[in-house]
């Protein structure tokens, strides 16, 4: 990856101010819509997405001088996210208790005629990893968003053979799940 | 299901970037303005025109002043009462989905038609008493339908402002509506 290049390069020498935006910049518009879907797996309205989403960037933004390139720009960003990710829900953990950590809309029947039926069924599954415990639906999202085991471990601080158990697990309650609200 | 297929399938719809179309995004963010707008509108009005008849009030602690002060902090607190309940939920989405912004977009809709409706009363019943204190203050000895009819550019002027003003709140119930029946359209696709 092109980013993951420029991460190496930077190993060599301190990066200037204008470096940092332009590396800021790349690394977030690369990984943003997924960073963004991240954010939103695990938080239940728009603006907790929205303030996540921020916080995430400032911890990027802070923690990208001391980026040394020991592992993958991609898997770097991840692991501020989830970090921060956790740090939101911990601090907020009254209000998403309170909700039962799931999104409380109504769950829109599918419709096999429907403009939306596409769109509903990834509705379905994003409201079906939501549902998922904490520790399963890290791993899920993670593979979702097209991390391997390395990257995953890596992420969460965990074994790759962790990951696989955890994945394994992660899926047969998500298909437990997608089938009970079929 | 083959595992890898049933992965890349849950993968490709994850995402996807269908989950809510940008045209509702970009509706719901207007309305979020739309009311960050209006609530700054409110409260510069509350200030100017309900600061302005207390300051009134205190330089000139007259009966007419008094009325006219506890008169406009009533029409104050009735509209704060009636937006902070109409604005009820408005701000954000429950949920990151379709449904939950059409859902959101059908409720401001709604909220909408219903403030045009609650706008024209506030508003008559503004104008109502305006005219009475100003006739009161100004012409208590002419009589009342000839003082309301063409009596002076002033009063020519309150009729003409009524009249595009209430013109204004049927062509907005007119767009709610509109707009109301495509997101119900939107839903039934």
């Amino acid at each position: 990856m092109e980013t993951d290049a420029a991460f190496a390069d930077m190993k060599l020498a301190p990066l200037d101010r204008a470096t940092l935006e332009h590396e800021f910049d790349r690394l977030l518009a690369e990984n943003g819509p997924g960073v963004a879907r991240l954010a939103a797996s695990f938080t239940n309205t728009a603006s907790d997405r929205d303030d996540l989403l921020q916080e995430i960037a400032m911890a990027v933004w802070r923690a990208l001088p001391g980026f040394r390139g020991d592992c993958s720009a991609r898997t770097f960003l991840y692991r501020i996210a989830h970090n921060r990710a956790i740090a939101f829900l911990a601090r907020h953990r009254g209000r998403f208790a309170a909700a039962g950590g799931e999104i409380d809309a109504p769950d829109p029947a599918p419709d096999p005629e429907s403009g939306l039926a596409r769109a509903q069924s990834a509705e379905r599954l994003r409201r079906a990893v939501h549902r998922l415990p904490m520790l399963y639906r890290q791993v899920i999202t993670l593979t979702l968003e097209g991390l391997g085991y390395s990257e995953i471990a890596e992420v969460l601080g965990i074994s790759e053979t962790n990951v696989g158990a955890r994945l394994s697990r992660a899926r047969q309650l998500l298909r437990e799940s997608l089938e009970n609200r079929k | 299901m083959n595992w890898d297929t049933e992965l890349d399938q849950w993968r490709g719809a994850w995402q996807s970037e269908s989950a809510v179309p940008a045209d509702l995004r970009r509706r719901v963010a207007r309305q979020a303005r739309f009311l960050r707008i209006m609530l700054a509108g409110d409260i510069l009005v509350t200030v100017v025109i309900g600061g302005g008849t207390l300051l009134l009030a205190a330089r000139q602690p007259r009966p007419e002043m008094l009325v006219l002060a506890a008169a406009t902090w009533l029409f104050v607190a009735i509209a704060w009462a009636f937006r902070l309940t109409v604005n009820r939920g408005l701000w954000t989405t429950p949920a990151l989905d379709t449904a939950a912004y059409v859902d959101l977009l059908v409720r401001h809709a709604r909220a909408k038609i219903a403030a045009t409706v609650f706008g024209a009363c506030l508003f008559a019943a503004e104008i109502a008493f305006c005219l009475v204190w100003i006739y009161r203050e100004t012409s208590p000895g002419r009589p009342l339908a000839r003082w309301l009819l063409f009596s002076s550019p002033f009063i020519d002027l309150v009729w003409v402002g009524s009249a595009l003003f209430l013109g204004f709140l049927i062509w907005y119930r007119r767009r709610q509506r509109a707009e109301l029946i495509w997101l119900l359209q939107f839903l039934q696709e």
